[in-house]
Formats: C-alpha cells, sequence, structure tokens
C-alpha cells in the first residue's frame, strides 16, 4: 500500500532483517500522526541499522558513526518545529555514541532515540556489540565475550530520563503504537527495539525473543521511577516490553531559549544588518 | 614614549587582575596598551607573570627589556631581574639590596603592606599602587577601574582595594623625584582594548552567529566564554558539549538546520574535531572552526603558544577535500576574518579554520579606531525544483542548498558518498563525479584568498603567518634603523594559497621564514606550492611568542649566513 512517507531507495538490509519491522512501524507511526514528510528529520550514524533515514521520505542526516544524538539535538534546538528522531544500531548508540547517550539523558531534548538492539555488530560481520551477552562467540571474540551486556534501560531511567520503552521489531502493531507514544512525548524518548539479526547472530533469533517477551498491563505504573528501574533489570526467560518509564520535564530547548529569551532562532526573521551594528556598539 | 611592566607572582596571588586593571587604567589614561600573559596550566602555585607594555602610539608586540618589574615572590625576581633596563625599577621584598645594580630597589612588602588594609589578599592591587605612584598617574581610572570590577563584592571591598592601591602609591612617593610619566595625558575614551579570544567571539555576534557549541580548552575558552556572556542580547544558542566530537556534531547539525555554527577547540580537541570536519566537508554543510593553537604534541604545554598546528588543520581528516585556512595577525583582523569565515563558509558550503594561539588569545591590543570592514552576507536559502537535489552536480562545485523544513524540499544529507539526492551510493563512476564536484570549488576557492600583507625590503624580507605579524614588523623597523633594508610578506589568509602567489614571491629579496614552530610549516607550504627553496627559517618551539630583541637578534644571525 502506498504511503506519503516511502521512498525510491532500493533497500540493502538482509532478507528477514529485523530492521524491516522497525522501517513499517516507524512509517506507519509518522503516517498515523498525521506528519508530513518535510516536518520530519531523521538523523542516524553508521551501521545497517542507519540507514534506515535513506528508506523513508523525510529530510536525512546521515551522520556519523556513533554521532547521531548531538547532531539530532542541534537540529531541534535551531528548529523546535521539526519533529526530529535519531536512529541507530546498538553499537552505535551505547557503544561509539556512548558519551553522547548518557548526555542527551542529562539534558533532555525533545527527541525521539530509536535503537535498533540486535546485540552484534551487523554490518562489520558479527563481533560482540555493547549490549551482547557475556560469553557471546564471534570471529574477533573466540571464546567468548568477556564483558557483561549494557543495560540501556536501566541506565535511562537511573539518570531520570524522560521517556523509557523497549519495543520488540517482531511485532510491527505494537512497536507502532509505543513508537506514537515516544513521538508525541514532550522530552526525550528512548526507544530500545529488540531487533534480530538473522545472519549474525544465531542465539537472540525471533523464536528466541517470541518465547521471552511480554507485554506491560494497565495496571504497570510507568511514572514509578523506583519500580521501572526493577522492571528494567527483568531479563532472561521474562523480557518486558512497552513504556517502562515516564517523567515530564522541561526540555532543553525550553530551558535555553527562557534563558535567552527568545522563542526560535529560524522563524524569528534575524536583521543581520541590525545586528551588525548593535553588535559594533558592543565595547562603546 | 614607551614603558614595558612586569608583574608576576604565583597562580592565585591575582596576576591576572594585576593585568586587566592595568592595561584598562593606562587605556583610560589615554595610552595605547600591549599586554601578553604567561601562566601555568594550574589554579595555584608555580610562576605566572603578565608583560604590560604602553606608550603613546599604537603598539603591536611585547618587549624583552622591562622598565618596572614588580615581584608578588621570589621567583619572580630572580626569573626575570636580568631583563630589567639600566636605570629600571625593582619592586618586591626579594632578593638582596647588596647584589642590585639597578638604580630603583624598593624592597616592598606587597603581603604585609596589604595587611595593614586587613588582608594580604590585596598584595596585588599594593603592586598596583606602587607602579601608578612610580609613574606618576593620578589615581582616578584605578579608583573607577576597581569600583566597576568589585562592585559585585560590596562597598567594603571595594573601599579596602581603593586603600591598597593608595597605601601602595604612598610607599613609593618618597622615593621618586621624578615620575616615569611627565604628564599624565588626557583620557582617550576612543581607545579600546581587545584581546584575541574577545575579538573572535565578537566577530561570530557579529556576523549572526546563532549557535556555538563547545568544549573548554585552554586557550580557547576564553571565547565560550564571551559568547555566552552575550548570548541573551544577541540570541545565540550556546552549550557546553560533552566533548569536542559532539561540539563539532551539534555545530555541523545546526548548521544543516539553517543556523550560523561556530566551534572553538585547540590543537588536541581539533584532533577529536577532524572526523567531523570530514563529516562538514562530506555533506556540504558550512562550518566556522577556530583552533587556538598550543605546544603539542598530545596535552603538551596547555597555557603556551604555538603555530605548530598549521600543516595538520590543511590536512585534517581522511582523503581530500576543500577548507580555508585563515590565521589572524591581531585581534582586529580576527574579528574581520571571522566575518569573513562565515560568508565563505556559507558561500561554499565547505568548512572554514581560524588558526589562533595563546599568545593572541590572550595578549590585549588598544585600537584607536578600530576597523571593520567586513560585512556579513544575508543567509541565501531559496525555493528549488523538486524533489530536490542537495548535491546537484554543478559547473561551480557549490550545489543550491535549502534548510529542512523552511520549503517543501526533503535536505537528505550523508556522510557516505552520496547521489544528487543525498542518497548514499554505491555507483563508483558517481563517486568520481560528486569527488570532482567538492574538490572543483578549490579553483574558484583560490580567488577569494587574499594575497598576504606585503612591503618590499631590498637587504631582506621576513615571512610569517598569524600573530607574529605585530613582532616581525617592529623587528623590522629596528632593522631599518640600523641600515637594513627588511620587507615583509605576511599571511593571514594561508589556505588555499592565492591565485598570484607565485607572482608575489618571484621578486622577493632574501626570503626568511618565521614562525612558532619545529619545521618550518609555512616554509614547507611554500616550498612545496611555489617550487622555490626556503632555506632560511628561525623556528621558536619553546611555547613563549617571539619577543622584538629576541627576534631581532635571529634576523641578525641569518643575515650573517645568508
Amino acid at each position: 500500500m502506498g504511503n506519503l512517507f516511502d521512498s525510491q531507495v532500493e533497500i540493502a538490509w538482509c532478507p528477514g532483517c529485523g530492521n524491516f519491522g522497525i522501517l513499517k512501524a516507524l512509517k506507519g507511526a509518522l503516517t498515523e500522526l498525521g506528519f508530513s514528510p518535510e516536518e520530519v528529520v531523521l538523523v542516524s550514524g553508521i551501521g545497517q541499522a542507519a540507514k534506515l533515514p535513506h528508506y523513508i521520505a523525510a529530510n536525512v542526516f546521515n551522520g556519523l558513526h556513533g554521532r547521531s544524538i548531538p547532531v539530532a539535538l542541534a537540529v531541534k534546538t535551531v528548529n523546535p518545529r521539526l519533529l526530529v528522531i535519531a536512529e541507530s544500531g546498538d553499537g552505535c548508540m551505547y557503544g561509539e555514541g556512548g558519551n553522547h547517550f548518557l548526555h542527551a539523558l542529562r539534558r533532555n531534548p525533545d527527541i525521539t532515540v530509536i535503537v535498533h538492539n540486535n546485540q552484534v555488530y551487523g554490518l562489520t560481520k558479527g563481533q560482540a556489540s555493547p549490549t551482547s551477552e557475556e560469553g557471546f562467540v564471534s570471529k574477533a571474540q573466540p571464546w567468548g565475550n568477556l564483558s557483561l551486556p549494557l543495560n540501556p534501560l536501566s541506565l535511562a531511567i537511573s539518570q531520570d530520563a524522560s521517556f523509557v520503552a523497549r519495543g520488540f521489531s517482531g511485532d510491527v502493531d505494537k512497536l507502532k503504537e509505543i513508537i506514537k507514544e515516544a513521538l508525541t512525548w514532550r522530552g526525550f524518548s528512548l526507544i530500545d527495539v529488540l531487533q534480530p539479526c538473522v545472519t549474525f547472530n544465531r542465539v537472540n533469533t525471533f523464536a528466541w525473543y517470541k518465547e521471552r517477551v511480554y507485554y506491560l498491563d494497565d495496571s504497570y505504573q510507568p511514572e514509578d521511577r523506583i519500580k521501572a528501574l526493577e522492571k528494567s533489570l527483568e531479563w532472561g526467560d521474562k523480557i518486558p516490553l512497552g513504556v517502562i518509564y515516564q517523567h515530564q520535564r522541561p526540555t532543553f530547548q525550553d530551558k535555553i531559549y527562557s534563558q535567552i529569551e527568545e522563542e526560535d532562532l529560524i522563524y524569528r526573521g534575524v536583521n543581520f544588518d541590525d545586528l551588525f551594528s548593535r553588535g559594533l556598539r558592543l565595547f562603546t | 614614549m614607551d614603558l614595558n611592566l612586569l608583574v608576576g607572582g604565583e597562580a592565585g596571588q591575582g596576576v591576572q587582575t594585576v593585568s586587566g586593571a592595568l592595561s584598562t587604567i593606562l587605556q583610560r589614561s589615554g595610552y595605547f596598551v600591549f599586554s601578553i600573559e604567561d601562566y601555568q596550566s594550574r589554579i595555584r602555585g608555580g610562576h605566572s607573570f603578565t608583560q604590560v607594555r604602553f606608550s603613546t602610539n599604537p603598539l603591536r608586540a611585547a618587549l624583552k627589556e622591562v622598565d618596572i618589574l614588580a615581584c608578588l615572590n621570589e621567583e619572580t625576581y630572580q626569573l626575570h631581574r636580568r631583563r630589567v633596563k639600566e636605570g629600571g625599577w625593582v619592586l618586591g621584598a626579594v632578593g638582596n639590596e647588596r647584589e642590585a645594580h639597578f638604580q630603583h630597589f624598593l624592597p616592598l612588602n606587597f603581603e604585609k603592606i596589604a595587611e595593614g588594609v586587613g588582608n594580604k589578599i590585596f598584595a596585588n592591587i599594593v603592586a598596583v599602587g606602587a607602579i601608578l605612584g612610580i609613574l606618576g598617574l593620578d589615581l582616578e581610572s584605578a579608583d573607577s577601574y576597581l569600583e566597576e570590577i568589585f562592585a559585585r563584592k560590596g562597598e567594603e571591598i571595594v573601599e579596602k582595594n581603593k586603600q591598597a592601591l593608595r597605601r601602595g602609591r604612598d610607599e613609593v612617593i618618597p622615593y621618586v623625584s621624578s615620575p616615569l610619566i611627565e604628564k599624565t595625558r588626557r583620557g582617550n575614551s576612543s581607545l579600546l582594548v581587545l584581546d584575541g579570544n574577545q575579538a573572535l567571539g565578537w566577530g561570530a555576534l557579529l556576523s549572526g552567529c546563532q549557535f556555538y557549541s563547545a568544549y573548554p580548552m585552554t586557550p580557547s575558552t576564553g571565547i565560550l566564554n564571551f559568547i555566552s556572556s552575550h548570548a541573551k542580547e544577541y540570541g545565540v544558542v550556546v552549550e557546553q558539549a560533552e566533548d569536542e566530537i559532539a561540539a563539532i556534531n551539534m555545530a555541523i547539525g545546526a548548521s544543516y538546520a539553517g543556523a550560523r555554527a561556530m566551534t572553538a577547540t585547540s590543537g588536541g580537541g581539533f584532533c577529536l574535531m577532524a572526523e567531523g570536519l570530514g563529516l562538514a566537508a562530506m555533506t556540504e554543510t558550512p562550518l566556522v572552526v577556530v583552533d587556538a593553537q598550543r605546544p603539542g604534541p598530545s596535552t603538551g604545554l596547555p597555557t603556551r603558544t604555538s603555530q605548530g598546528d598549521l600543516e595538520f588543520v590543511i590536512h585534517a581528516s581522511h582523503d581530500e577535500f576543500p577548507r580555508f585556512v585563515f590565521a589572524p595577525r591581531d585581534p582586529q583582523e580576527a574579528i574581520n576574518l571571522v566575518i569573513r569565515a562565515f560568508n565563505l563558509a556559507e558561500k561554499y558550503q565547505v568548512p572554514v579554520i581560524i588558526l589562533s594561539d595563546q599568545y593572541l588569545a590572550d595578549s590585549k591590543w588598544t585600537y584607536e579606531n578600530l576597523e571593520v570592514k567586513e560585512r556579513p552576507d544575508a543567509p541565501q536559502f531559496s525555493s528549488f525544483p523538486l524533489p530536490y537535489r542537495r548535491y546537484l552536480i554543478s559547473p561551480s562545485g557549490v550545489s543550491p542548498r535549502a534548510i529542512p523544513g523552511l520549503g517543501k524540499a526533503l535536505v537528505v544529507a550523508d556522510s557516505d558518498e552520496h547521489d544528487e539526492f543525498g542518497h548514499l551510493t554505491e555507483d563508483l563512476n558517481l563517486r568520481v563525479e560528486m569527488h570532482k564536484k567538492r574538490m572543483r570549488k578549490k579553483e574558484t576557492m583560490r580567488k577569494e584568498v587574499r594575497l598576504p600583507y606585503h612591503r618590499e625590503g631590498k637587504d631582506l624580507t621576513l615571512i610569517g603567518w598569524g600573530s607574529t605579524w605585530g613582532v616581525i614588523e617592529e623587528a623590522g623597523e629596528r632593522l631599518k634603523a640600523e641600515g637594513i633594508d627588511s620587507g615583509i610578506i605576511h599571511f593571514s589568509e594561508i589556505y588555499p594559497l592565492p591565485l598570484q602567489i607565485e607572482e608575489l614571491f618571484s621578486h622577493v629579496s632574501l626570503p626568511v621564514v618565521v614562525e612558532n614552530n619545529y619545521g618550518g610549516q609555512l616554509a614547507n607550504l611554500l616550498e612545496r606550492e611555489l617550487k622555490l627553496p626556503f632555506p632560511f627559517r628561525i623556528n621558536s618551539y619553546n611555547g613563549r611568542p617571539f619577543l622584538v630583541e629576541e627576534l631581532l637578534l635571529k634576523v641578525k644571525e641569518v643575515g650573517k649566513n645568508g
């Protein structure tokens, strides 16, 4: 079926890749929320997941490995009317871009970060990622990965991230609903999406996830930070999906514009001549 | 009249306050001031000093010889006593009077005198008072300066500082038979004192810079502080990034979204930015980056000066792409070059790198009629045929730039090699066309670059770039006074080398290239591009700027060999 966000670019993912579910869910969410392509900016890093923006008709900034968040933060700050989504894989967001991820939690920019978490490096063909299980065997870690997997949800909740959710790319409809909630959330929203790598991850497969994932029901209160932290630690036989934590707090752009007493940078109609002549009097 | 003051002490004793006070007081008394700061990478202890030179004529370099040396500690005396002129003054409870050959040695214990006012922390202001006493300046300008800078700390602190100032002056008065300044000049309110960091920040504000992201790094931090302090007046979003990588990526994101954006750092931070520089080049996003150089490699000497990054910034980031590299010779030119940098970054959609250094960043210059000749161009965003091709392969290499959200155009930018629409491609023929398109800009860019400042000299030509202009000029004048006709070629716009550069170098007397680095990086660049030898080089890499007398000696040495 035709969609406003359809792109003509040929998709470079493996057949059956978990990325397809995320692409479909994101396009569905954008359409159902009534956005038009020119209002949307998709920012990504490098990796198979980071190619996604090319497969959606929208504004795109496909930048450097690990660096999508600083770019997304700046785009949203300069033009708050844009819907800004940063998306990439677990290696890009939590490994190469770990520091930016950490500081985005503090700043609370009004962006949505979608992480395609397949617990493996796909594009470089199969090395352990920051979220790979301890003992994960690969060409680069032939005797098993020595490190514990990063828990992005616990990390985000511990730092009072504004909105923290987990989705599963094997369930497009439910993922679409989570994305819709994140996109309409005012503040930093993180969706860690479990996304099986059909080529390089023989452990965490679709079947493996399907056996374990379950959705949080209506009785779950995502406003309780301690409960959310407990929930985020659940992993193994049962893996919770849905909005795990939410806490509304002022966004980066709210705070910075109130400090400099401006509404925005782009639409306010800067008179550069006036600014210049005003500036010349700065030291007099 | 041309006098040179040196005040030194430990970090924490308020040497920088002394520098600010003396510079401002002398400027308000109608003098041209030139000051430099020399400090260590620490918050307390060690040795730091300021040199404040002032004159009735404009100044542009620092001198070695000192007229008044004020020592807040013993080390200052030991390190600098040999620089005091015959007939000069030494102030401070230091050394041994008998060993002093100076005409005027006043063993003032600044701290003890300050305790008389209530606290030894006023010792630095006592020293200022003593210096003003020897100079014979009235305290009017000093009082108003103290009121301004200490107002926030309350009336009592202001009063105590004023008392400290008077105690210092009163201590020296009995020994001053004739003040160094015969008559206090009438205040010249049009004199403006400016350091390099303020100038770079001011240039950004004048350009309509709307977004500034940076990670603090000496000696560039002053730019961040300056722009932040004016962010509200000029509507600038300023963000202290988590690292230099974030800083440059934020600036690129802001520029992509339509804001004028800048970042600044020093060499080590620029290393981290190298990846982002390539991103700006590949996505053809306008960007202005300041590198305030300090000695390296690695952490090097954080608070010292260097011109060691020229070859690095010309080549930084992998593979090839066009860029501009500018290096202002003084704060006035820094303002103008930042405006030019923003204009050219937008016109060619390329990164522009401005090389400053610790010497330029921290030295204060005085201007009577500051000239800001450059004007910021209005941003050019228009509508385009759809579907929009962000990287349209054009004859000039520059493609029409649209801004996301401002029209129907979908703006697709990619760090991968891409097609005209911005989508990643593996088509290698297209790759060749895209690379040629980007590189084509360099030809037109060369035409934009202005020729270096040039004054002919029959005997020799001193060649330099960036912050060494003033000292080269003054050394050249002294050579002339000694009968050596010395010319100068000084680059402020270094890369790409301007078109008529070969012609300019076709008739130059003995060229001597003066640089604050080991290898002679400008000389190397000129050799490579002009296919001419530049064997005579004066290189200093001890972390300090050239002083006039030192450079003069070195030029004479080269003269002997050349």
